[in-house]
């Protein structure tokens, strides 16, 4: 596995979009938290006034609310590790590289544990940057520190990676499917429209359905955990069916990518 | 004789269109083998089949006795149709990303560009390269395991008269190196030059296989010319001759028995002295022509 892993990132390494996009995605990881930090500063400095209430106070970025805020704002960012997967994959196609590495000696299954081995480092690196990141935000900003709460709320790194996981091996998915990558990028942007409109339109009882719908239950990780600075009640915990539809989920498109590639002339 | 490869009752279909009928080979370890046929015959099908890119409809195929599995790919160098590399790495990592996959050192790169002269460029991007360029470093990746059999499919496809003995030189010094080639053409002057074995494909189906040495057996074909006038009539007297023709002003005679030394000796006798005689060599060409026509005869 190691082995396919160096494969893919020899392929990968002097891919100047692939070290654009995770570049851009790593400066955005880190800097989200700083720009609004510089933000409620500014709002503090303008002298805005919410009735003697001091911007800095609210607690967005401190433990424990730092960890599902966050993550929940990171999960947006998966569109540019999404291209990253297809246009690693898609130029496997364009250039028929796929045909010259089975002929070099990988067979069709060695090929898809190559890619999935840079899905999961992805994956991984990226919670790994996100958990740091979140930890030494909470540590600088949150006032009145109590060491016990740290990383309470921390699983939600966890939710992030499966999150994250499960949406690059769906974009694997439609890159098998599709092949060239500006229709998958279409495809993948077409998706979530798509489904949710399906959802709309179920009736009332069976509304449970749309619960079981990759991106639905991809969502479902995650929360929106912001209301609750409006006092409404929010799920601020991991919903354990939606981990358990998402991994069933990841089963199924590791599974149909297999289908496709080993019936299919490369 | 030891069998490198071995295929037997191959089908490939595409729909109602057969790309492969039914085709049984051999090749023998050693042998430079020429697969021939027109553009559409099934060449590059059949070398997909085998390196297991083009699933088959049906029939089996054995690498060195044993069913194929991806162990046996790291043991050949192929490269089919273009060459195919990562447009944006240079040389050295796109043959660094082969050596990975067949399992073998990257102390293997260095020679094999070297072999190919590509040395100086390894550091290029494969994009920056000529045509000639591409199908060198496509040779030279097929070197890298050091096979034991390398498939080479039109590997001359769009080269410089210059790039084409290049690459032919460097085919027959891989093949005195002693590995087994099959090499697919439709350039029949190429596998005339470099093989020891061929077969010709239309269709899909194998109209024939057999040694390139054997072309030039069986009848013999004899071009005079001589100023005198009556070589015709002499010529038709000569015993030995099956068929007189003639072409630009000289006669080609086919020969019952003897050669072109008996054939001169009887001109001689009859006072006419040639002032050319050729004997000549039947080409593949010809030889694959004549099995193309008579199989449409046949059909």
């Amino acid at each position: 596995m190691l082995r396919l892993l160096k494969i893919d990132l020899t392929k990968l390494a002097n891919y100047r979009a692939f070290n654009v996009l995770i570049g851009l995605y790593a400066v955005l990881i880190v800097s989200i938290p700083i720009s609004v930090i510089e933000f409620l500063k500014w709002l503090k400095v303008k002298g805005a006034e919410f009735e003697g209430f001091d911007p800095m106070k609210i607690p967005v970025l401190h433990f424990t609310d730092i960890w599902q805020n966050t993550t929940y704002v990171y999960t947006f960012l998966r569109f540019f590790l999404a291209i990253v997967i297809i246009l690693s994959v898609s130029n496997e196609f364009s250039y028929k590289t796929i045909r010259q590495n089975i002929i070099d000696g990988l067979s069709r299954v060695d090929f898809i544990k190559s890619k999935l081995a840079t899905i999961l480092l992805l994956s991984f690196g990226s919670a790994a940057l996100v958990f740091f990141t979140c930890l030494i935000t909470g540590l600088i900003y949150t006032p009145n520190l109590d060491y016990g709460d740290i990383f309470v709320g921390s699983e939600f790194v966890f939710a992030y990676f499966l999150d994250l996981f499960a949406f690059l091996i769906f974009t694997f998915f439609l890159t098998v499917l599709f092949k060239r990558s500006a229709l998958t990028v279409f495809m993948l942007l077409l998706y979530r429209p798509i489904e949710l409109t399906i959802i709309g339109l179920l009736p009332d009882n069976w509304d449970f359905i749309g619960d079981y719908f990759p991106m639905q239950a991809l969502t479902r990780l995650i929360e929106i955990p912001f209301p609750r600075y409006w006092f409404q009640e929010i799920q601020d915990y991991i919903a354990f069916d939606a981990v358990a539809v998402v991994l069933v989920y990841i089963v199924l498109f590791v599974a149909a990518i297999h289908y496709k590639l080993k019936n299919s002339d490369l | 004789m030891e069998t490198v490869l071995s295929i037997k009752n191959l089908t490939k279909r595409y729909g109602r269109l057969t790309a492969v009928n039914n085709l049984s080979l051999e090749v023998q370890k050693g042998n430079v083998f020429g697969i021939l046929g027109p553009n559409g015959s099934g060449k590059t099908t059949t070398l997909g089949i085998l390196l297991d890119v083009i699933r088959r409809t049906s029939g089996e195929f054995y690498w060195f006795g044993q069913e194929p599995t991806k162990e046996m790919r790291k043991r050949i160098g192929a490269i089919l149709e273009t060459p195919i590399f990562y447009p944006y790495l240079s040389a050295t990592k796109n043959l660094e990303i082969v050596a990975q996959i067949k399992g073998v050192s990257k102390d293997n790169i260095d020679p094999a560009l070297k072999k190919v002269e590509l040395f100086d460029r390894k550091d290029d991007n494969f994009k920056t390269y000529s045509l000639g360029m591409k199908q060198r470093l496509s040779i030279a990746s097929a070197l890298i395991c050091d096979p034991e059999v390398m498939i080479l499919d039109e590997p001359t496809n769009g080269l410089d008269p210059q790039g084409i003995a290049e690459i032919r030189e460097l085919i027959k010094s891989i093949a005195k190196d002693g590995k087994t080639i099959i090499l697919a053409s439709h350039l029949l002057d190429e596998v005339q030059k470099v093989c020891s074995h061929f077969c010709v494909l239309k269709k899909g189906t194998l109209l024939y296989s057999g040694l390139v040495d054997d072309i030039d057996k069986g009848i013999i074909n004899v071009e005079v010319g001589a100023a005198s006038g009556n070589l015709e009539e002499v010529l038709k007297a000569y015993p030995n001759a099956a068929k007189i023709t003639e072409e630009n002003g000289k006669f080609v005679v086919e020969l019952k028995e003897g050669g072109a030394a008996e054939l001169n000796k009887y001109l001689f006798e009859n006072s006419i002295e040639a002032s050319h005689l050729l004997t000549l060599k039947k080409s593949l060409e010809k030889q694959f022509l004549e099995l193309l026509a008579e199989s449409d005869n046949a059909a």
